[in-house]
């Protein structure tokens, strides 16, 4: 998968690079809106990373003449301001998603890979499993080597989030939006909380734990002893 | 006394000596016709200028004074409106300016050198708003970079365990202080008007019923209970993002300054013609001094004991400003060591009036 990454500020554009070539991606980068309009019509990309305040040509109105010459590669908006009119205003122009600064590498990544598989068309199967622990997504229900455990409402939507993206990290904000959808950070540890109750039913008395606490990141499901 | 008052007095003054020495002047000159022409029959002099003064100037300078009485209220009527005017006028409204009669007087002269002094001030606090903001949106960059540095050299899998211990805390800090910048640019849009909250109709006790879940939860490392103790079906009109953070704010305070062991009450009613939501906790709660003072901006309570509990110093003033933002309004009560009221209300849907029957 291949990613442009279009970022006038230098630092914030190379450690962009760096994760998400860790993350398995090639990257390439660009600093204004003129050079990323040239890149994305030479080169066919997978996804773009796109910051919104530019020199010269802006975030938006590169999005708006990708738009408008039928380009249709997932764009991820970054901006500084944040703001929720400001979002909806990426999103109308034809943004794919939109991330604040400052931002948790691990969100971006999340992101841009979400993106990617959005243009892939990713199949959704009915049951997710990860080590001995399957979830159905059609009755709702999790066992555990033969245990069924009873989940709320919250409990299973945010099991569901995790084991979907297992083996990866998910970062706080991402389990927000996606399991709460707050799209601001509530200054609580609910996402914390509400990990250790999971752990709690589904790990306790288990020699394989399958949660995972990535400290300063976020919370991972895998199989691991 | 009022201006209006002295000003009538001085003027009665001013007509009742006029009037002596009009008197004075009138007798002398009748005197001497008398006293010319011998008179030995009719009224002595004093008599007639006595009949004289009684009828008609007693009676015109009751007339002069209620004439005096009447000009000054016409003079002072600018000065009661600028009075007004003034009256309504605070961080907000700096923009609008005083009236002006623009007939030129000293007193519109005043008005319009009062406003421009509030032309000014309103340039001032313009400029401090926006030194904020423009504040807060270039922390962000450095902030993104830090962030994105601190995290990278985490993903080292050689990283020291030292190295990585600091980065970690750093990581927690860089988190605390963009929640503040975060805030403080909402703030700062809402205080210059900047921000329209896109509202719908939203079900006031599905929030309220999802908050209780969240907060049963947020509670029980601290084993308090926490009660829904009324959901009554409520409509508002209200932006649904803005009204959970107000509402998990509100239950994230109610656990963070309560008492291990302790209980949580919340109910959502209907009260005229406002949606009533109050949750009470028990705990320390807040000394009657500084109540007042909660909503400041970047208040911490009493410094003694305060600092233990996390937060960014902005949770209530935002929760204030999203109450107003929905023409509502938060009100705390506390007895301390006992129980903390904090009581929400928030105008019902216009239309619907009362409590919405669900089928």
């Amino acid at each position: 998968m291949r990613v442009l990454i279009v970022e006038d500020e230098k630092k914030t554009a190379s450690f962009i690079r760096k994760a998400l070539q860790d993350a398995g991606f090639a990257a390439d980068v660009c600093h204004n809106g003129n050079d990323a309009i040239a890149a994305a019509v030479g080169t066919p990309f997978d996804a773009v990373v796109l910051d919104i305040m530019l020199p010269g040509r802006d975030g938006l109105s590169v999005l708006r003449y990708l738009r408008d010459s039928k380009n249709t590669t997932p764009v991820l908006l970054l901006s500084a301001r944040g703001e929720v009119d400001e979002r909806v205003e990426g999103l109308n122009a034809g943004a794919d998603d939109y991330l604040a600064k400052p931002f948790a590498l691990v969100e971006l990544v999340a992101r841009v890979r979400a993106l990617g598989r959005r243009g892939a068309g990713e199949s959704k199967s009915a049951v997710l499993r990860v080590g001995d622990l399957t979830l159905d997504t059609i009755t709702r229900e999790a066992r555990r080597d033969g245990k069924k455990f009873d989940l709320t409402v919250r409990e299973y939507r945010l099991l569901e989030f995790l084991m979907r993206s297992a083996g990866r990290i998910c970062g706080r904000m991402a389990i927000l939006e996606k399991v709460w959808d707050y799209d601001f950070d509530p200054g609580s540890n609910l996402v914390d909380v509400y990990i250790k109750r999971l752990r709690e039913k589904i790990d306790a008395g288990f020699e394989v734990k399958l949660f995972h606490t990535v400290r300063g990141m976020g919370y991972m499901m895998k199989e691991e002893p | 006394m009022t201006i209006r008052c002295r000003l009538t007095l001085w003027y009665a003054g001013v007509l009742a000596v006029s009037l002596l020495l009009i008197s004075w002047a009138v007798y002398a000159e009748f005197a001497e016709q008398y006293h010319r022409h011998h008179h030995t029959s009719g009224e002595s002099p004093l008599d007639e200028i006595g009949e004289i003064v009684m009828s008609v100037g007693l009676p015109a300078m009751v007339l002069g004074v209620a004439a005096g009485w009447w000009m000054t209220r016409r003079a002072l009527k600018p000065i009661a409106n600028l009075t007004k005017a003034a009256k309504e006028i605070d961080e907000r409204t700096l923009g609008r300016l005083l009236p002006r009669s623009n007939n030129g007087d000293e007193l519109d002269e005043l008005a319009a050198v009062l406003n421009a002094m509030q032309t000014r001030l309103n340039e001032a606090f313009r400029q401090i708003r926006e030194f904020t903001l423009h504040a807060s949106h270039e922390l962000k960059t450095p902030l993104t970079v830090m962030y994105g540095e601190s995290e990278t050299a985490l993903r080292d899998e050689d990283l020291p365990p030292a190295e990585r211990e600091r980065h970690l805390s750093q990581l927690d800090e860089l988190r605390r202080l963009s929640k503040i910048v975060d805030g403080l640019t909402l703030l700062t849009r809402a205080d210059s008007g900047q921000l329209n909250l896109k509202m719908e109709p939203l079900r006031l006790d599905e929030l309220a019923r999802d908050l209780h879940g969240d907060a049963v939860i947020l509670a029980e490392p601290m084993a308090v209970s926490v009660e829904l103790a009324a959901c009554e079906p409520l409509a508002v009109m209200g932006n649904a993002h803005r009204l959970r953070q107000l509402f998990l704010n509100l239950a994230d305070n109610a656990v963070k300054y309560n008492k291990p062991g302790g209980r949580i009450v919340m109910s959502l009613r209907p009260s005229g013609r406002v949606a009533e939501f109050v949750i009470t906790n028990t705990g320390p709660g807040i000394r009657a001094d500084i109540l007042p003072r909660v909503f400041d901006r970047f208040f911490r309570g009493d410094p003694a004991h305060g600092n233990d509990v996390e937060g960014c110093g902005l949770g209530l003033s935002i929760a204030q400003w999203i109450a107003s933002a929905h023409g509502g309004a938060i009100r705390i009560e506390s007895v301390p060591s006992d129980v903390t009221t904090v009581t929400l209300h928030l105008p019902l849907m216009a239309g619907g009036g009362g409590p919405v029957r669900v089928g």
